[in-house]
């Protein structure tokens, strides 16, 4: 009785967004004029009420629901981060500034928002092979139905269709890969595994554990977007709403680097004084140095050519999660810290980004770069935080993307000579995505065209969530103690079983 | 019967799921695939549970999984669906706009 208590108390979070998303459903009945406002408050209300749970569960570490789930500072950075990202995104994104969304039924876009939140919760918190499997399943099956929301668009359509094709077969080859887990293990609970591990391993187990990686690392590399499972992350951001895009590329990854890091760093390692003792000295960072290279040069290097704005910022996304694995890469305090605050830099920095394509598809209709030309004199405000957002994507002090950069670089390079080809790589892949983001900023501000067409009319709270962002990639630098006291108080891992 | 026949049917269940899924243009064949796939990790959690660690979480993950994979084929079939009214096929290969 103790332990459920304690356990419902430790789930406020999750239980806020449970209850908003049954009431945004009911509300969602009523056949009344106010539906829709109601349900936006009401969303708004959940997010922002779990946001308060999870602050104050601050420096709370231990298990809840026997073990199923944990509750730990890393735990909560993600979730902050993931709540963070729905509510910019319900307060950004709205039905009136997005063409594609207009007109279309908003009580499912709010539900959906909440349901994968809520998943994403879960997923932070997974610490049995079960809830990680069912956290990510949901989290998938609800990001489906979110890149269908435009029903009768073929574009909308065929993203979900590769969506959920390629995300049904990479997570059956991970249930495959935990079902042999479990077998050589003979547990599911993911302190259970470490130890088990950690006794020793015969030659035969230690094989077969190369294969239960690999077959893992496929739900892992489709959540996050990285190479090899990247195939549908173009085609899915493309055909998707742009506000679903812009929360896809932010909130699904950083809740897959939390289950990564968690099923890396809390089942198969032991956490050490500096740099985590991987169990079983299997040879783990080779796999995961090759995997974030490869993301990183085929991110960059796809996205040179693209002239469809949000083709080329999934690029970008791909490419992004490769400088994150660095920091997965590194297997240290300093990695993971690395990390964080990386996704906490790419939140605002894309999330920027896309809000500036959402609205100029507003008003003109098209996403294709060609059409981009003028716009420095039809839209100042717009081409100066667009040119904030990119450079800060680029990594340029002082915006908080280049923060981002160099602290999985720095944990990479301090991790001795073997790993300084991979910050060799990342520096170069940095000099390759300048070009491209550079591109967009010639044309927007540089090129000549589009002279007949009108100045755009943006709303006043369009242009303050503009201004909002691109200060928030400004700013941070300036209180950079804070944010990184924070980062290193989010440090701790509960490890206990 | 030991662990090693199971083992063994589920390795060709999986295999073929693969196969299914790689080879097949129509989406329901597509999906009858990943069913297979995940039947197969099904078939391992509840023969790992029976005869090798001797506990019942392995039996309780297939449980769950059984209702994922109802949702995902639900989710999937509706998308299917929508594709058909859409285009008048079923064929993978017709979903062909989004590229480059």
């Amino acid at each position: 009785m103790n332990e459920i208590q304690q356990s419902l108390q430790r789930f406020l979070p999750e239980l806020a967004l449970t209850g908003a998303l049954l009431l945004v459903v009911l509300v969602d009945c009523a056949q009344a004029a106010w539906k829709n406002a109601a349900m936006r408050v009401l969303t708004l209300a959940g997010l922002a009420g779990s946001l308060a749970f999870c602050l104050g569960l601050r420096g709370v570490s231990g298990e809840i629901w026997s073990g199923m789930m944990v509750v730990d500072p890393l735990g909560l950075f993600f979730k902050v981060l993931l709540i963070g990202a729905s509510l910019l995104v319900a307060l950004v994104f709205t039905f009136r500034n997005s063409r594609e969304l207009h007109g279309q039924g908003q009580g499912e876009f709010y539900a959906l928002l909440l349901a994968v939140t809520l998943s994403n919760l879960l997923m932070a918190g997974a610490n049995d092979l079960a809830m990680l499997y069912l956290a990510l399943e949901m989290v998938s099956i609800t990001s489906y139905v979110m890149v269908a929301y435009m029903k009768g668009d073929r574009m909308s359509n065929e993203a979900s269709l590769k969506y959920i094709l390629f995300g049904a077969a990479s997570t059956g080859a991970m249930l495959y890969g935990l079902s042999l887990l479990y077998g050589i293990t003979g547990t599911t609970s993911l302190p259970g595994i470490r130890e088990f591990l950690g006794a020793g391993m015969t030659d035969a187990t230690r094989t077969t554990m190369y294969l239960v990686a690999m077959l893992v690392f496929a739900g892992f590399g489709f959540k996050t977007a990285a190479v090899p499972f990247h195939f549908w992350c173009p085609d899915v951001y493309q055909g998707a709403p742009t506000p679903v895009t812009a929360f896809l590329s932010v909130a699904p990854k950083a809740a897959g680097f939390a289950i990564l890091t968690r099923f890396f760093f809390s089942g198969l390692a032991t956490p050490g004084a500096d740099a985590w003792d991987l169990t079983g000295s299997i040879d783990w960072p080779w796999v995961l140095m090759l995997v974030s290279a490869l993301t990183m040069t085929v991110g960059n290097v796809a996205a040179l050519t693209q002239t469809n704005l949000k083709r080329l910022l999934a690029y970008s996304s791909i490419a992004h999660a490769g400088y994150v694995m660095l920091g997965v890469v590194a297997l240290s305090a300093n990695g993971a810290r690395g990390m964080i605050v990386y996704l906490l830099a790419y939140l605002v920095m894309n999330l920027g980004a896309f809000l500036v394509v959402t609205l100029i598809h507003h008003q003109d209709g098209t996403f294709d770069l060609r059409d981009y030309p003028g716009l420095y004199r039809r839209a100042p405000l717009l081409t100066v935080s667009m040119a904030i957002f990119l450079l800060s994507l680029m990594g340029i002090p002082p915006m908080v993307g280049f923060m981002g950069k160099l602290y999985v670089f720095a944990a990479v390079i301090e991790r001795g000579p073997s790993y300084w080809w991979l910050a060799t790589v990342g520096a170069l892949n940095a000099a390759i995505a300048a070009y491209y983001y550079a591109r967009i900023l010639k044309t927007m501000i540089i090129d000549a065209g589009n002279e007949e067409k009108p100045a755009f009319r943006l709303a006043t709270a369009d242009q303050a969530w503009v201004a909002v962002l691109a200060i928030a990639n400004l700013l941070p630098i300036f209180f950079w103690a804070r944010i990184e006291d924070w980062a290193r108080a989010s440090l701790t891992l509960y490890a206990g079983r | 019967m030991t662990l090693q026949h199971y083992l063994l049917v589920s390795a060709a269940l999986f295999a073929l799921g693969v196969l299914g899924l790689l080879t097949r243009r129509n989406a329901v064949n597509v999906l009858m695939g990943i069913e297979l796939i995940l039947n197969s990790a099904n078939l391992n959690l509840v023969a790992f549970s029976r005869y090798g660690t001797g506990n019942l979480e392995g039996q309780l993950f297939a449980v769950f999984v059984v209702v994922i994979a109802a949702a995902e084929v639900a989710v999937a079939l509706a998308i299917v669906l929508t594709l058909y009214r859409l285009r008048r096929t079923p064929n993978l290969d017709e979903a062909d706009i989004l590229k480059g």
